[in-house]
């Protein structure tokens, strides 16, 4: 295993995954944060961030995942090498070589982004100190529906050889997913859909705000954390991978 | 062992439709089995099949004594070298580096690398990336990476697609080579009565997924000596169709 996942290194030189992903991520990264310069975002600045980012996770995670997830796997089917690999090594193993190297570039970009995220808050003073459990409560929430995104996503790009097909299937969930979230009434969509749970699982509710005061009376609160979508959303990740590498295994090249 | 490959009823059906009937070959230790049959006639679908590519819907397959089955699939077919339809590569690294991938997935020694780039004689493209290899080149390094392991069993469908006429050549006398050179059975595929006549001594016929000759190359010439290979050839596989 240990050679297999030698070998997704060397297979994605002058790729460069992994410094895209975090091209990605930077960008991304230098859209959000100049926004949290007002002195009523400076006072809830460690609560707003959980509140808002479950949302800009659940579009730019997904897209993240389309882009890694078909930039590993093109290059399999470019080259005609999955029936090359199939007869050197267990396509099951396959399968999890490419999904381990996959979900570390993943894990890197939420681990930056959460890092950045408690940087930034210092940097630009939030009030008070940061509320680290909360915060790895989120750190939690926003890795668990990236995983199940990626595997979704990486499963498709490994299928198809048309990348079009993942592309399409990825935008439309995020599309979804990102629209369930604007229907808490409906928790039941957004827990039908893998795209959904980074809405499903977000903590924070905002109280207080008018549309006259903004932000100067409102406050954040915890309101629960939803562990039945947790739940759920882990066994939906178990269902996936044992799914998804079945269907490789079972896949006529 | 004298059969290095052995299948037994072996079926494959799409949709409904045989893409290869009840196929019974055999192929004997340190020969070159030529593979011979039309565009269509379910070759590269046995080849698949030997390689576990896609899964045959009723019969057995027997390589090197060993009756393949889910367990032993993987530990067969790394003594398999194969070189099925086009050429694999990952066109952003270079020849040396592609093979160096495979030589980490069969662990073995590095040393390999340098020997079959001059096999193929691609030793002095090594550093270049394939993309901008020319496709006899792309072809060569296919080969290469069948090589690697120097395996006991080497199956090449259609190798000499796309190659001009001295690098079918060259892949000839390279093809010819190896069960003297080193101990191998090839089993090569091709649609040209002519290439497998040069190549091989040993003949498999199938037409429409079914075999419709297999033995000595020679003995087909006997079959009727008023006419000619191509022919008989034509008989065979016309025969099949006309049905």
């Amino acid at each position: 295993m240990i050679s297999l996942f030698k070998c997704e290194f060397m297979k994605t030189r002058r790729r460069y995954v992994f410094m895209t992903a975090w091209a990605i991520l930077a960008a991304f990264l230098a859209w959000i944060y100049p926004r949290h310069q007002s002195a009523d975002l400076l006072r809830l600045g460690w609560m707003e961030n959980l509140y808002e980012l479950p949302l800009v996770n659940a579009i730019f995670m997904p897209l993240l995942s389309i882009i890694v997830s078909s930039r590993l796997c093109d290059i399999e089917h470019k080259g005609y090498m999955l029936k090359q690999l199939a007869v050197t090594e267990k396509r099951g193993k396959i399968y999890d070589a490419k999904l381990i190297y996959g979900l570390a570039i993943m894990m890197s970009c939420v681990m930056i982004s959460w890092g950045m995220t408690i940087a930034f808050g210092y940097h630009v003073g939030y009030q008070g100190g940061v509320p680290i459990k909360l915060y790895l409560f989120y750190l939690l929430f926003t890795a668990v529906p990236t995983i199940s995104v990626y595997l979704f996503q990486y499963t498709l790009s490994l299928c198809f050889k048309n990348q079009a097909i993942p592309f399409f299937v990825g935008a439309m969930g995020t599309f979804l997913g990102t629209f369930s979230m604007f229907l808490p009434q409906f928790p039941w969509l957004r827990r039908s859909l893998i795209w959904g749970y980074y809405g499903a699982l977000s903590f924070v509710g905002l109280f207080g705000w008018t549309k006259e005061n903004r932000y100067q009376y409102a406050h954040f609160d915890v309101i629960g954390i939803d562990w039945l979508s947790f739940i759920i959303l882990v066994f939906v990740c178990v269902g996936m991978y044992l799914i998804g590498r079945e269907i490789f295994k079972r896949k006529e090249l | 062992m004298d059969e290095v490959v052995k299948t037994t009823g072996l079926t494959k059906f799409y949709r409904g439709t045989a893409a290869v009937s009840n196929l019974d070959m055999s192929v004997k230790k340190g020969r070159i089995y030529g593979f011979l049959g039309p565009n269509g006639a379910g070759k590269t679908t046995t080849l698949k099949m030997l390689l576990s590519l896609i899964r045959p819907t009723a019969g057995e397959m027997e390589i090197m004594g060993r009756r393949m089955n889910e367990k032993n699939r993987i530990e067969i077919l790394r003594v398999t070298g194969s070189l099925i339809e086009s050429p694999s590569f990952y066109g952003h690294l270079t020849g040396a580096e592609n093979l160096r991938i495979l030589q980490t997935m069969l662990d073995i020694p590095k040393k390999n690398i340098d020997k079959v780039l001059q096999i193929v004689r691609l030793d002095h493209q090594r550093g270049k990336k394939v993309s901008a290899y020319s496709l006899g080149m792309k072809q060569r390094l296919g080969l290469a990476g069948a090589l690697l392991s120097f395996p006991q069993l080497l199956i090449l469908d259609e190798p000499t697609n796309g190659l001009d006429p001295s690098g079918i050549q060259e892949m000839r006398e390279l093809i010819r080579s190896l069960p003297q050179q080193y101990g191998m059975t090839v089993i090569v595929s091709s649609h040209l009565l002519s290439e497998i006549d040069q190549i091989a001594e040993d003949v498999g016929i199938i037409a429409n997924g079914k075999m419709m000759y297999q033995g000595k190359l020679d003995r087909l010439h006997q079959i009727d000596q008023s006419k000619s290979l191509e022919e008989i050839f034509l008989d065979l596989t016309g025969k099949e169709k006309s049905l």
